[in-house]
């Protein structure tokens, strides 16, 4: 009942209320054990001042940014969101294991352009979404998501911006994806 | 499957309306402590028993009177048109609807000053103005206006006028006092309770 | 009582225990939700595929509603849960260019990991792009360090901003979010109709 069988019979997904509500049960328990919600790219960003600090220990300290979540008693990859991170991949893991979507590496994408063009969009992409988040104090599921679910004005600036310029934006992109 | 999306739509719209019900805390804001302790210490906040009874008698619409003592208490006496809010449930959120009613001004009573005293700090301190505290409070009453002493032949003019209206004000609280008391309070108490309800309604 | 970990009911040592299995849980409805896949993520702008639109705004007005009563109930603090500062103008700029990327990239952050997860190079490269664009930022953040820390308002909330209370937000919220449910089922159906190559 609760794992709906998609049009095609192709992927089985969660009915996405279900899945809805689940992740909005997961958002009230994270903000009942912890007080503050979930994340994602806070994660990235302690991998990037990790290898700073690793290759160039001078300039991590030196750099305005990164010296912010540098300190001497542990390493900035012991931190709350890095391990929330992993969960992530293993949690998707464990779905992808549970409903047979782990597969050799693959590439997806609109049979409008290659893979390699693909991969390209998704690099910017990522770059882009990289910096955004960090202007933003947090991406869709630490800012938009968490951030809106606790009544911020902020998470809610941020969800709304979001939603609203990928609309804006999506038509000249259609290509890629329709 | 529509049936169910059907039924989950309302369920979720009754969850929602819900917390408009349900979150009652009140976000009071509080008056600044500087600004608290200026008006402590100004005697602008005491009203004597003379005007008191002048607005009881003249039926005063804005008059608001709080006998902040205990219901024992209230109830073997209290002032025409008293509402009865122990001190100690004072900030109920029940009790805070009477302050803060525009065009009225709530007196606060108590046997002497110091129990309407605190009341009144703390009514002040969650921001809500005219509130007054009679001076003297019961005790004060029933020496000027129950038993007033007649002055001095040699006093000056103003103590006479002001015991001839003592002399009246007695007759009248005295005199019909049971009726007074009894229709005037059930009275009271109805349209106050009605008209604060209306002027703190919504959030 | 809550929240557990600030308020010392939970020892400090079992945090990352807990951001691990909260992790695996947040992972698991994400990609059993079909968010390992970018083409599901992207329909929402496309109105093919609205299971972001429905994922998301489901669990953001059960989160919100959840919380008022959770706050009725005595259950958690509300005074000490964290707040999201809000920086104005780099937060619009940042959401702006995160938007941009969402569009690109057919990911966010939590979503790529899980795609990883299940074999995707598209996630891979989009996480290898997260990864550039923060070293990008942080190189360069000399240069935008005045702008980046401008337009703080503080730790506000809706109510903070607005004077209206938090639960007037919730219903709000679930009756756009509910309309737009209803709506974008009929929208879906339609455009579905022209869309052949694209296995649902």
């Amino acid at each position: 009942m609760n794992v709906q069988n998609s049009t095609n019979n192709q992927p089985k997904y969660l009915n996405p209320y279900f899945g809805g509500v689940l992740l909005g049960l997961l958002v009230l328990l994270t903000v009942y054990i912890t007080g503050r919600g979930l994340g994602a790219s806070g994660a990235v960003k302690s991998a990037v001042v990790t290898t700073t600090e690793t290759f160039a220990p001078d300039h991590a300290r030196d750099n305005a940014y990164e010296s912010k979540f540098v300190s001497d008693d542990h390493s900035p990859m012991y931190n709350w969101l890095v391990f929330e991170s992993l969960g992530i991949f293993f949690g998707g893991l464990l779905s992808g294991l549970l409903f047979g979507r782990v597969k050799k590496f693959r590439t997806e994408h609109s049979p409008k352009i290659t893979s390699k063009t693909r991969l390209i969009v998704a690099l910017i992409g990522g770059v882009l979404f990289g910096i955004g988040s960090q202007f933003g104090r947090g991406c869709t599921s630490g800012a938009a998501l968490s951030g809106s679910a606790t009544f911020a004005f902020g998470g809610v600036l941020v969800m709304l911006t979001i939603f609203g310029s990928a609309y804006a934006f999506a038509y000249f992109f259609r290509k890629l994806w329709i | 499957m529509n049936r169910n999306y059907i039924f989950l739509t309302i369920l979720m719209l009754v969850l929602a309306t819900g917390t408009l019900f349900v979150n009652k805390t009140i976000k009071l804001k509080q008056v600044e402590p500087q600004q608290l302790l200026m008006e402590i210490v100004q005697p602008t906040r005491y009203v004597n028993t003379d005007l008191v009874a002048k607005m009881i008698i003249q039926n005063d619409p804005s008059l608001e009177l709080i006998d902040v003592r205990s219901a024992n208490e209230f109830g073997k006496f209290s002032l025409t048109n008293a509402i009865n809010i122990p001190l100690d449930s004072l900030i109920n959120e029940s009790s805070l609807d009477y302050f803060g009613i525009p065009g009225t001004k709530v007196v606060f009573i108590s046997n002497d000053d110091i129990e309407a005293d605190q009341a009144w700090v703390l009514t002040k301190r969650l921001g809500f103005n005219s509130i007054y505290v009679m001076k003297g409070g019961l005790n004060r009453w029933m020496e000027t206006i129950i038993q007033p002493q007649k002055p001095s032949d040699d006093s000056p003019l103003t103590a006479f006028e002001t015991y001839e209206f003592r002399n009246g004000a007695r007759l009248y609280f005295t005199g019909a006092k049971i009726d007074n008391e009894e229709t005037g309070k059930v009275k009271v108490v109805v349209r106050r309770k009605k008209k604060s309800a209306a002027a703190s309604g919504g959030c | 009582m809550g929240p557990l970990i600030p308020n010392g009911f939970i020892p400090g040592d079992w945090n990352f225990v807990i951001a691990i299995l909260l992790g695996i849980a947040f992972g698991f409805i994400l990609e059993a939700s079909g968010f390992s896949s970018s083409r599901n993520i992207t329909g929402v702008f496309y109105g093919y595929n609205f299971v972001v639109l429905r994922v998301f705004f489901t669990a953001v007005i059960v989160a919100m509603v959840g919380l008022l009563y959770f706050d009725y109930f005595g259950w958690i603090d509300l005074a000490k849960i964290f707040i999201l500062p809000t920086y104005l103008g780099p937060m619009l700029v940042g959401s702006v260019i995160m938007g941009l990327g969402f569009i690109l990239g057919g990911f966010c952050p939590g979503t790529s990991f899980t795609a990883i997860a299940i074999g995707k190079i598209d996630g891979l490269v989009f996480t290898v792009g997260l990864y550039l664009g923060i070293f990008i930022f942080a190189e360069s953040f000399p240069l935008f360090a005045d702008f980046y820390n401008s337009g703080n308002m503080g730790n506000v909330t809706l109510t903070d901003v607005t004077g209206i209370a938090a639960p007037w937000f919730a219903l709000a919220f679930t009756f756009i979010a509910l309309a737009a449910f209803w709506g974008t089922m009929f929208i879906e159906k339609r455009v579905r109709k022209n869309i052949k190559e694209y296995k649902f």
